[in-house]
This record gives structure tokens, sequence and C-alpha cells, in this order.
């Protein structure tokens, strides 16, 4: 199973910041390294911001990579353009884009207005349980996968408005290019690691229409500089490509303000949606049909390969909002031709994750269990940590499947602590 | 059949804060146990249906939980006021909540069906002023 991002052995002090902080406790910190267990990782990135060594880094594309395509178009995240100063106009963003050598910028908004409009009306269809969760953010999708299974068939089925993006412009270029669909890029500017994963490897296990991601903090200072040159030249030739038709955006993405209030919850940060999530699992959450789930505190806007402080880009993103333009005729037409034209739904089924023990019996898991149980009696219960597993409940399971000792728990042997001061005393 | 596990919960008469926690409880083991998601969902909304009609109803009473091999059984006992017709209170839409109750959302007439729907054997057993006991046993449908 493939992650987005690499714990780099050299750099880590197995500081337990990682394990600390992981939502699903996919991290052990074992003879001073931290280790990931794949099959419960969600790619939130959390580890990534808490690690206070660097030794986590996010896994993305370089440029190099692209080389191999004929004609390269960037799918910029909208987040992208809350990035910059209030002057610097998302049509200067997009032009700086094709100076760094994308062949074409692509008009995103239509992608988004067509799942957004898909998403509303499969959320009044629907006559399954509420409430149904929004599918977009993959960490989100990831986290019901690991550790909410039976919330699976709540994940609304509708593809990721970049995904639609990325078949469209396959389809749109080979045909005016001429050339064959595989030589044409279709590249997403991310605002986040998860979702550069979520095209490497979708939860829904298909191809992805995107060829890769780059993060907006890779090619944050390139667009700067570019900015900067575009605004004291005069305009280009480059004006057609990225004219202010294109960019009548700023539009968030995922974001549903005209569904009803009532029934509608958004959600941003994961320790706010597991809350939510334990919530609706103890049937506290009633009468409420849609929750829009993004995994970072303030949205995308608040990526974990976002540079801009979230608060000062939250408020370009209300001021881009604000100001987005009347829709054109162009515009409308082309959201009615594509919504009539193309299926918007997921090509395969979001499944609970198997775990990695899978192919146990049902007798050898009820035995884990018992152990475990039984267990948590020997063990404190304070979730120091010093084990190596972020709680007791961890350890304990640990034991039980055989993959620690129970000795590794300071209150169970005194020559623990001696052993640890081997790492942590240099 | 030979039992592999059995839990036993106490539920609290009234406790509206607290009601959900013990079938949330059973969804995590039942996923530790790597029980299917369609399966676990059938043996929570009994497991939920009932936890809350102690809550509602009665003073106290205990939730077990017990796996075999073929089947989740589950045994709700109270100690409450007891249901004096129960072929009536099995039928859909027959709720003998208060207002109260109705406004924090429960109290539907659903409870008693809705766990006899999702089991595949149900039995009620109820002394009028003494307290009710349920007997849910939920099975794995290869379709489900």
């Amino acid at each position: 199973m493939t992650h987005g991002f690499v714990i780099d052995d050299d750099h880590c002090e197995g500081t337990m910041a990682c394990m600390r902080t992981c939502p699903t406790h996919a991290i052990r910190v074992k003879d001073g390294k931290a280790r990931l267990i794949p099959e419960q990782c969600i790619d939130c990135g959390s580890c990534l911001k808490a690690c206070p060594t660097g030794a986590i880094t996010a896994a993305t594309l370089t440029f190099a990579d692209l080389d191999r395509f004929k004609f390269k178009v960037a799918v910029p995240a909208p987040a992208l353009f809350t990035q910059f100063a209030r002057s610097d106009t998302p049509e200067l963003v997009g032009r700086s884009l094709l100076q760094l050598g994308f062949d074409a910028v692509w008009e995103y908004a239509v992608d988004i207005e067509l799942i957004n409009r898909s998403i509303r009306d499969f959320v009044r269809r629907w006559n399954g349980p509420f409430p149904l969760i929004s599918s977009s953010c993959p960490v989100v999708v990831r986290l019901v996968q690991v550790s909410y299974p039976t919330m699976v068939e709540q994940l609304i089925p509708i593809d990721a408005p970049r995904e639609i993006a990325g078949r469209e412009i396959k389809r749109v270029y080979s045909e005016k290019l001429k050339i064959p669909p595989e030589e044409i890029a279709a590249v997403y500017i991310t605002p986040c690691q998860a979702k550069t994963i979520s095209i490497l490897q979708p939860a829904e296990e298909v191809k992805s229409h995107l060829d890769g991601s780059i993060g907006i903090s890779e090619i944050y200072n390139d667009i700067l500089f570019n900015i900067r040159r575009l605004e004291s030249s005069k305009p280009g030739a480059d004006d057609s490509a990225a004219s202010r038709k294109i960019f009548r955006m700023g539009y968030p993405e995922g974001e549903f303000h005209n569904l009803s209030e009532s029934h509608y919850l958004p959600l941003t940060g994961l320790t706010d949606i597991i809350n939510v999530f334990d919530d609706i699992e103890k049937g506290k959450i009633r009468n409420i049909e849609f929750l829009e789930c993004h995994a970072c505190p303030g949205g995308c806007i608040g990526g974990n390969l976002t540079v801009e402080n979230m608060y000062v880009a939250r408020a370009k993103k209300l001021n881009l909002i604000a100001s987005i333009p009347v829709p054109t005729k162009e515009y409308l037409l082309e959201v009615e031709r594509r919504y009539v034209s193309e299926d918007l739904s997921l090509r395969a089924p979001l499944k609970p994750r198997a775990l990695e023990d899978g192919k146990l019996d049902l007798h050898e898991r009820v035995r884990r269990k018992k152990k475990s149980n039984e267990l948590m009696t020997a063990l404190p219960g304070l979730n120091c940590g010093l084990c190596g597993a972020p709680m007791c409940r961890d350890h304990a399971e640990d034991v039980a499947a055989g993959m620690a000792d129970l000795k590794d728990c300071v209150f169970i042997s005194k020559d623990r602590i001696q052993n640890l001061k081997k790492y942590y005393y240099r | 059949m030979t039992e592999l596990l059995r839990q036993c919960f106490a539920i609290q008469g009234r406790n509206f804060d607290k009601a959900g926690e013990i079938s949330s409880e059973i969804k995590v083991i039942l996923r530790d146990l790597g029980i299917e998601a369609a399966y676990t969902r059938r043996v929570v909304i009994v497991a939920f249906e009932a936890e809350m009609n102690v809550v509602m109803y009665a003073q106290s009473g205990t939730l077990t939980f017990i796996v075999t091999e073929d089947a989740i059984n589950l045994i709700i006992d109270d100690v409450g006021p007891g249901i004096p017709d129960i072929n009536l209170a099995l039928q859909e839409g027959y709720s003998t909540a208060s207002d109260e109750m109705r406004e924090m959302g429960f109290g539907f007439g659903m409870g008693l069906p809705n766990m006899k729907k999702n089991s595949d054997e149900f039995r009620v057993e109820s002394v009028v002023g003494k307290g009710t006991t349920v007997y849910a046993t939920v099975r794995h449908h290869e379709n489900a």
C-alpha cells in the first residue's frame, strides 16, 4: 500500500510526536525510530506537521517527471489562488503557471459546478441511511474506510471534480491536438499530499484520470516570481490562453452553500470530524442529511502543502468568492452540456479497507480480543507512549497479535527505561 | 453453538447523555473481530434500539453481547414498567413515548419493530411492573 510521505530514518529522532498525533494510531516508535502500519494510515499528514525534526516528507511530483508528456495541463486547486496577495488575481496566477511550462491551465470551475450539482441531486434522491458524507477529501474517505467501516455506504459515490477534470482534459485536448490521450498530462496543483495519494492510489481502486500532482509549496516561489515579472510587463501572447474567461473562479472546491442549511453540516479538522462521526455512531446526530468534511482545519486552504497563513488565505478566499463574476452564457452552456453527457459517479464502489490481519478466522480474532482485554488490566492506562505505542490499548493489542513485547511497558519492566536511554540520551 | 465471546454492559435509565455508548462500543468490538460491515450494521441497529428503550423507559438494565461461530446474540434485560401488550408494541408506529422523548427525536414507535426486522430470531418477555427481556439473534447473510 502506497502512502504520500516518507519517514527518513536518518533524521528520525524517535520523538513520538508523530505517534501521539496520528488519528488512526498507525505509528509505533520502536528502538528510537518511527514505523508506519500502512494498513492503518489514512494519509492525513498530521505526522508530517508534527515531526519536530522534519524527518517526514511528502512525496509529490517534480517537473522532470512530466517531461515524458507532449502536452501538460495544470488543474489548479482553488486553494492555490488564496495563497497570494489580494492584487494577485487568479488571471495572474494562471498566466504564471503557463510561464512555468504548462501548456494550458484548466477552467476548473465547470467541473466543480458539475460535481456540486450532482451531489445536490444525489442527496435529494437518497433513501438510505443519513447523513451522507462528502467524498472529495481523500483523508475523510480513508478515515471512514479504516475506522468507520459501517459508514462506508454513506460516502457519496460521486467522483471528485479533479478527476472529472482530468478525464475531460484528455478528451478535449486529444481531439483538439490530434494526439493520443496518453501524451497529455493532467496535473493537479495540490494543497495537500493526501490528494497526491488519491491520484497514485484512488480509494475506489481504479486508475486516476490525473497523471500526478505538484504541491503548492513546491511551486509557490516560482509562481510568485512570475507574477511580479508579469505585472511589470505588458500583457503578452499567452493572454488568450489565460484570459479572464478562464478564471472566472476562486470557487471553493467541494463546498455546498446551496444545500438546505438545516440539514447540512460543514466540518473541518480531523479531530472535529472524528468527534462528529463518533456522535453519529452513538445515534446523537439526527436530521442531518449531508456532512461536508475536510480533514484540514479551515478546509483545503489549510492543507499541509499550502504556504499562506490559513486565516489570511481565508480572507483572500472570501474576497475571491465575493468577486466571482456573473456566470457567462458560455459557462452555463458548458455546464449544461457536460451535465447531461457525462457520468459523474465513482467508477467503482468504495469498500471498507481490509486490514492486514484480514485472513484471520473468528476464533483467532476472539482470542486476540480476549487476550488484549486481559492484558489491559496489567497496563497502567496512562497512555505515556514509552512502550512505543500511542495508547495502552494499542500496546495490549500489539502484544496479543504477537507484534510487541508486554515488557516494553515501563511499568512492567524497569529495564525498559535503561534501554530507552540508549536512544534518547545522546 | 459454542460461545466465543460474552460481554455484559450496564445501561442506566434516563441517562440520555450516555445513551448510544454501548452500541457504539459493540460496533468497535465487531470491527476488531473483522465482522463484515453490513452484518455489523444490523447488530448495531438492534443494540442501539434496545439501549434506547432501556434509557427511555426503564430504571436500569443490562445488555449481554454474545458472539458464537454463526451468530451474534443480544440479551437486553431491564428493571422497568414492562410491556402490557407485546404484540401491539411490535406494530410499527405504536409508541408510548412522552412529548419530551419525541422532542429529543425518539419514540416514533419504530424501536421494537426495527429490532425485529434486523434480527433472525427475536423474542420479547415482559412482566408488567417488573421489567422486560429481549432476546435477539442476528446471523450472517451471504447476500446482505
